[in-house]
């Protein structure tokens, strides 16, 4: 087998995931937090190749592609949220949006 | 033999559907044509079906046919399936016959009423539902036609549903008819349980071989059906508080259907009744109470449908006591004869309650004879036919039941046979004192105000001046088809379903006819002295007549009053603290959960977020710490 062992893939896929959910975590700003769920999203999908490479069956590849698939329709929402935000002239501020506390 | 009885069958319940699925697109009348039509319909092929079983030996006159299994749970099957026999064909000729005149009746009587054809509807249904109740080729058939023809009394007394009056007849009569049904299902689950089937034929057979208690209760079942369904004696309340429905409905009920039913269920069944002779011996005393009961309570009623429907309870007693002491075909015969003179005396009286602008109470009519003559001719007919007087019908089938408790030999007989020939004599009183009163002396205040006059178009008085007229003829000379014990058809057509168990001698069938036919007529003369010659004074009437009984204060007092304490009782222990209790509680708890985790619901999505990823990161390390 080619390349690193299958932890060292682990690793980063691990540094990715963490990386997104802290940004999704701590900062404010939408557009931010979309792109931190997509690096998120993107070190799961790492870490399925990861595995199927490991075990040798495409599965772990397929359900990336279907993963990837997802992520590009939710940018197309999330995106558009955020455009129509802007025209309404909205504070681009996910604190603002608390409308469901109780 | 068989088709046509399916087709007489299912002629009425087609109108039905029909009548209602048409609904608003034709016309009152022509949904009045609809309902003759098919009960006419039926009619000709129960005679087509009697005809092709005439034609065969007696032997082969009982026919089974199934359409197909209908049921079927474990080793226990019914099928639907439908008997044509003699006695089924004795039973669809009247239900059939004297119901298609009813029906074509109410062409003129229900002209101009609102709701016409939801009434022509419910009729047909009615007429159906008693055909299923006689054609029913098992006990499980039987009794859906039982239930049915409950729940279209039940809609046809209710018919003026916007008279609390009417609602409240229309449930108490189905609610006494539930208590007879519940006592004969559970008949029905015994033998099921006993025998494994509802078919007649095995359970016949099989019925001999069972305990003398199962026997018993299985008759003591079928018998309190009987008894709720034929008003008899002590679940007779709901019959004279039936007359709130329109009058045909009152001739319907009284004369073709549902009250004759309880005894075809005794003739039906009667090796299952045979089994148990106490119960046969209670159902001719119940019988003979009712009869005299009724009789009394029918000297002091002053609505006019409200006499002729004690009437029917005495005379159903006189069914049953025929019934009850095994002389089946009498009982049957009766049964015919009343069809005819019962429907007579209902539509007659309609025409009167018609042409008096719907007054009931007779103390208002009187002189009422020479402004209606036709109409009254039809009563005298028919109330000599019910009092017994030869040569009308009434003479013949009465007598003979009364010949046959002599027949019975023993001191139970003969005490039947006083009481029902003291019977005669109150038909007789009763019955002519109505008449007396309605008809005879002079006119009184309300009729000189409100003069009679015909309703409706030439067809309306053409449908109700018909059919009077035929059940006039019929009543007068439907009697003649059988003159025990010289001539007896009616005992030898029915004679391979149910053979009677007591024969009367020629000597008395004498005595009872003549004790029986001077009785009636002393009680008709007892009437023209009092009511129609004045020569003495009505004695005042007892406030137990008036009151009929009691009986409806007896089973306020019983089952009503407690029930509602109960009730009211539960509401004020169960109801309130435990079962409103408990659902404050589980509100109030739920409330203050939610009151105490609201703050939790911060509004930040990063907060959720959080939220996911933490309980993400305590699954990891509880996997792995269990691992």
């Amino acid at each position: 087998m080619l390349g690193p062992d299958v932890a060292a893939y682990l690793i980063v896929a691990a540094v990715l995931f963490a990386t997104g959910s802290l940004g999704v975590l701590i900062r404010r700003s939408p557009l931010i937090v979309l792109l931190s769920l997509e690096i998120m999203l993107n070190g799961a999908n790492l870490a399925l190749i990861a595995f199927s490479r490991q075990v040798g069956g495409e599965d772990g590849q397929i359900f990336a592609l279907a993963v990837m698939a997802v992520a590009a329709s939710e940018v197309v929402v999330g995106l558009g949220l955020i455009v129509a935000m802007a025209r309404k002239r909205l504070a681009l501020d996910v604190d603002e949006f608390s409308t469901l506390r109780g | 033999m068989t088709s046509a009885a399916w087709i007489c069958l299912f002629l009425p319940l087609g109108s039905t559907a029909l009548i209602t699925l048409l609904g608003n697109g034709i016309r009152r009348r022509t949904a009045a044509w609809i309902a003759t039509l098919s009960c006419g319909g039926a009619f000709v092929a129960a005679v087509v079906a009697f005809c092709s079983m005439l034609s065969r030996s007696p032997a082969e006159r009982s026919e089974l046919s199934t359409a197909w299994t209908w049921l079927a749970t474990g080793n226990f099957s019914a099928g639907l399936t439908i008997l044509t026999d003699p006695l089924s064909v004795f039973m669809m000729l009247i239900v059939t016959g004297v119901g298609s005149l009813i029906v074509a009746y109410s062409i003129g009587y229900m002209d101009g009423e609102d709701e016409e054809r939801r009434y022509f509807a419910y009729m047909s249904l009615f007429v159906f539902s008693m055909l299923m109740l006689v054609q029913g080729g098992n006990l499980l058939m039987l009794l859906i036609g039982w239930g049915l023809v409950g729940l279209s009394s039940y809609l046809l007394i209710g018919f003026h549903h916007e008279r609390p009056s009417a609602v409240a007849a229309a449930k108490k009569a189905f609610i006494m008819n539930a208590v007879g049904d519940a006592t004969m299902a559970l008949a029905f689950f015994l033998l099921i349980q006993k025998t494994g089937t509802l078919d007649f034929g095995p359970v016949f057979a099989k019925a001999g071989g069972l305990s003398d208690t199962v026997q018993t209760l299985v008759a003591l079942g079928l018998l309190g059906g009987a008894v709720a369904k034929s008003a008899q004696l002590p679940l007779q309340t709901w019959l004279p508080d039936a007359m709130e429905g329109p009058t045909p409905v009152s001739a319907l009920i009284h004369a073709a259907t549902m009250v004759t039913a309880g005894v075809y269920l005794i003739v039906r069944t009667h090796p299952l009744f045979e089994l148990a002779p106490h119960v046969q011996d209670l159902a001719a005393g119940l019988g003979t109470a009712t009869l005299l009961m009724a009789g009394l309570i029918a000297l002091v009623q002053t609505d006019i449908k409200r006499v002729i429907a004690y009437s029917t309870m005495s005379q159903i007693g006189y069914m049953f006591l025929g019934a009850g002491i095994g002389a089946y075909a009498n009982a049957m015969f009766l049964l015919m004869a009343h069809a005819f003179f019962k429907a007579l005396l209902f539509l007659g009286a309609g025409i009167v309650i018609h042409a008096l602008a719907g007054e009931q109470d007779i103390r208002k009519m009187g002189g009422l004879r020479h402004l209606m003559p036709k109409t009254w001719w039809a009563m005298l007919i028919g109330g000599l036919a019910l009092a017994g007087i030869p040569p009308l019908s009434g003479f013949f089938a009465k007598d003979s039941i009364l010949a046959s408790s002599l027949a019975r030999g023993d001191w139970y007989g003969y005490l039947l046979f006083a009481v029902g020939v003291a019977g005669a004599f109150l038909t007789g009183l009763y019955t002519f004192r109505m008449l007396f009163v309605v008809f005879g002396g002079e006119q009184s205040a309300y009729v000189q105000e409100h003069p009679p006059h015909a309703h409706g178009d030439r067809v309306a008085q053409w449908s109700m001046g018909l059919t009077v007229g035929v059940l006039a003829v019929l009543s007068a000379v439907g009697g003649w088809i059988q003159y025990a014990d010289r001539w007896t058809p009616v005992t030898n057509w029915l004679e391979p379903v149910a053979k009677s168990l007591v024969e009367a001698s020629g000597k008395q069938e004498t005595l009872a006819s003549v004790l029986a036919v001077g009785l009636g007529a002393l009680g008709i003369g007892v009437a023209w002295w009092i009511y129609s010659a004045h020569r003495a004074k009505a004695p005042r009437s007892w406030a137990i007549l008036e009151h009929k009984f009691y009986f409806d204060e007896l089973y306020d007092a019983v089952f009503y009053w407690p029930a509602v304490g109960l009730t009211r009782a539960l509401y004020a222990v169960v109801e309130g603290p435990v079962i409103g209790g408990s659902i404050t509680g589980v509100v109030g708890a739920a409330r203050w959960a939610g009151q105490r985790t609201r703050s939790l619901q911060t509004g930040f999505v990063r907060m959720y977020v959080f939220a996911v990823a933490a309980g993400l990161a305590v699954l990891v390390l509880v996997f792995v710490a269990v691992k």
